[in-house]
């Protein structure tokens, strides 16, 4: 018996939020370009030339979709952080755990929700968005030769684009996970307020580490894996000329795959979900 | 006879305070079994052992697996209700239905809902828009459908009212119980569950105080209630107990038969809530 889809839906029954906020940030794109008074302004410039016009078409696209993904920086970390934390906050991790299921099965169900549902599921969705959002500003702007030069539909950009985006998507998702698992791993031992306990350790450590060495490694660290360096997904801005149209072009999401901080990354991440596990199992009521 | 609960020396220690000490534990198919103790007596740290939640000292076998190695497995065949506020206030009712459905394969679904057609809890209600009651109905109605071996209860009606406390102890036995399965009940209301137990265990500062069953109390324990006079010499026979009663002087005796006693005055066995003040207090002095 195959039990993952219906802990997956029991995440997503507890946690509203992971759906009900992409939903609305869809919706809201898409009565944006239906509002009256957005305008394009384009310069014939920009599209002169083929490689111009496909960087742009590329970007426009990416515009429309990326803002629902950024918002994953937000609504995951704070699913992960009360995940495991609220079961214990209401008590009812007896129920749950009245049930044949294992703690490394509970545990598992909700880093699939965070690393891979639910990015996957906004990234669908902004896949609707995008044809949406671009059907209505087509229809909107038929009068404007230079819009509908942009608009004209090229299916091969088009998925080339969303292709390398959830790419990228992928390889942030897995670059992320030693700290989703780091959140995941405070959300099953804090006793209260998971979210000071989570900021706490690598504050206390940089702390610890400017005064007894006076240097910012842990800071430098932190800052790296915090900051998805455009090196691991394979841009590079010199080849772009600075222009974030060129970004498209550049992108080689895949290049993380040779990348060592990478794989180190996932290592950490593994441990600390391992972790996670021996910790909800030695977890009794109060 | 299939046993279901073994264990020789359990023992479990919390900082440093003895919670349970070297408990021994048989318990069988087909019994109701009270596992009966003062507040902190050690017997939720039993329950939680034999439920695989807590590890242990000593051995312990529930339908022959260590609870605490097999957990997973051994829920297929267990169910607990450890404390009606234990249900998640954001779930549904038709939620709980699909969760329980999706994870315990011996879950029968219709049972359930047959359950839930008979109170008026709603389908799409959620956990906190009930009421304390309705949650331990909802919560009943998912047990009961479960065809478990062996169901825990650990004070399963605290904080209800006295219909519905009797209520649950009757579904209980009426639509649940049967000789394949096996009911482990604690509570501290003795006296709302003696009628129906079969096996008594009394549990005081983590030992087992008294293990026996109900057939069997008869022949054990005899209560005489007589005159101040003739309680003067009944005392020669050494009662474990003695209360004062209206004037009259309730003493309890192990091991004496009624034939023995009756000249004194009235005998009758003691009720389990009787015995269990007296082995408590006589234990404490």
């Amino acid at each position: 018996m195959n039990i993952m889809p219906i802990l997956v839906r029991r995440e997503l029954w507890e946690h509203r939020a992971l759906w009900i906020v992409p939903l609305v940030i869809a919706g809201l794109i898409v009565v944006a370009a239906m509002f009256p008074h957005a305008s394009m302004q384009i310069d014939s410039a920009d599209v002169a030339t083929p490689q111009k016009y496909r960087d742009l078409f590329a970007l426009f696209h990416a515009v429309l979709t990326v803002p629902q993904l950024l918002l994953l920086s937000v609504l995951l970390p704070y699913y992960l952080l009360d995940c495991l934390y609220a079961e214990r906050k209401d008590r009812s991790i007896l129920f749950w755990k009245a049930l044949p299921v294992s703690d490394a099965q509970t545990v598992l169900s909700k880093l699939l929700v965070a690393l891979v549902v639910v990015p996957l599921g906004v990234f669908v969705l902004t896949l609707f968005t995008d044809v949406a959002a671009s059907a209505i500003l087509d229809v909107r702007f038929h009068n404007s030769p230079m819009v509908r030069a942009l608009l004209h539909w090229d299916t091969g950009i088009w998925l080339r684009t969303q292709g390398l985006i959830l790419a990228a998507v992928a390889v942030a998702v897995l670059w992320y996970a030693p700290i989703a698992a780091y959140l995941m791993l405070i959300s099953a031992w804090a006793r209260r307020n998971a979210f000071l306990w989570a900021a706490l350790p690598p504050l206390v450590a940089m702390l610890i580490e400017k005064i007894a060495f006076g240097t910012h490694e842990i800071a430098k660290l932190l800052g790296y894996r915090l900051h998805l360096p455009s090196g691991v997904l394979g841009i590079n801005p010199a080849a772009a000329g600075g222009h974030a149209a060129g970004m498209f072009d550049t992108m080689r999401p895949w290049v993380a795959f040779v990348n060592i901080d990478f794989w180190l990354g996932l290592a950490v991440a593994a441990a600390l979900v391992w972790l996670t596990i021996r910790i909800r199992r030695h977890q009794e009521d109060g | 006879m299939t046993q279901i609960i073994k264990a020789r020396g359990l023992g479990k220690s919390y900082h440093g305070v003895r919670a349970l000490d070297a408990v021994n534990l048989d318990v069988e198919a087909g019994r109701i079994v009270g596992l009966i103790g003062p507040n902190g007596a050690g017997k939720t740290t039993a329950l939680k052992a034999i439920l695989g939640l807590t590890p242990f000292e000593g051995e312990l076998e529930v339908m022959g697996k260590n609870p605490y190695v097999e957990r997973d497995s051994l829920m297929r065949e267990v169910c607990f209700i450890a404390d009606v506020a234990v249900m998640p206030r954001w779930l549904r009712v038709y939620q709980a239905l699909d969760f329980v459905a999706g994870v315990q394969p011996r879950f029968d679904r219709a049972r359930a809902e047959g359950f839930l057609s008979k109170t008026d809890i709603k389908r799409a209600s959620r956990v906190r828009e009930l009421s304390k009651g309705m949650v331990t109905q909802l919560h009943l109605a998912l047990i009961l459908a479960i065809d478990a071996r062996l169901l825990v209860l650990d004070e399963p009606t605290l904080g209800l009212d006295l219909l519905f406390r009797r209520q649950f102890y009757d579904t209980l036995v009426n639509d649940y119980f049967d000789k394949e399965r096996t009911i482990l009940v604690t509570t501290h209301q003795v006296e709302e569950i003696e009628n129906l137990l079969t096996d008594v265990i009394f549990i005081q500062r983590g030992r087992i105080a008294l293990s026996t069953s109900v057939e069997d109390l008869g022949a054990r324990y005899v209560q005489l209630t007589a005159s101040a006079e003739q309680a003067r010499l009944a005392r020669q026979l050494q009662p474990f107990h003695e209360r004062e009663v209206f004037g009259r002087v309730v003493l309890l005796f192990e091991g004496r038969s009624p034939q023995e006693l009756q000249q004194f005055g009235d005998i009758r066995t003691p009720s389990i809530a009787d015995l269990f003040v007296a082995k408590m207090q006589g234990d404490a002095a």
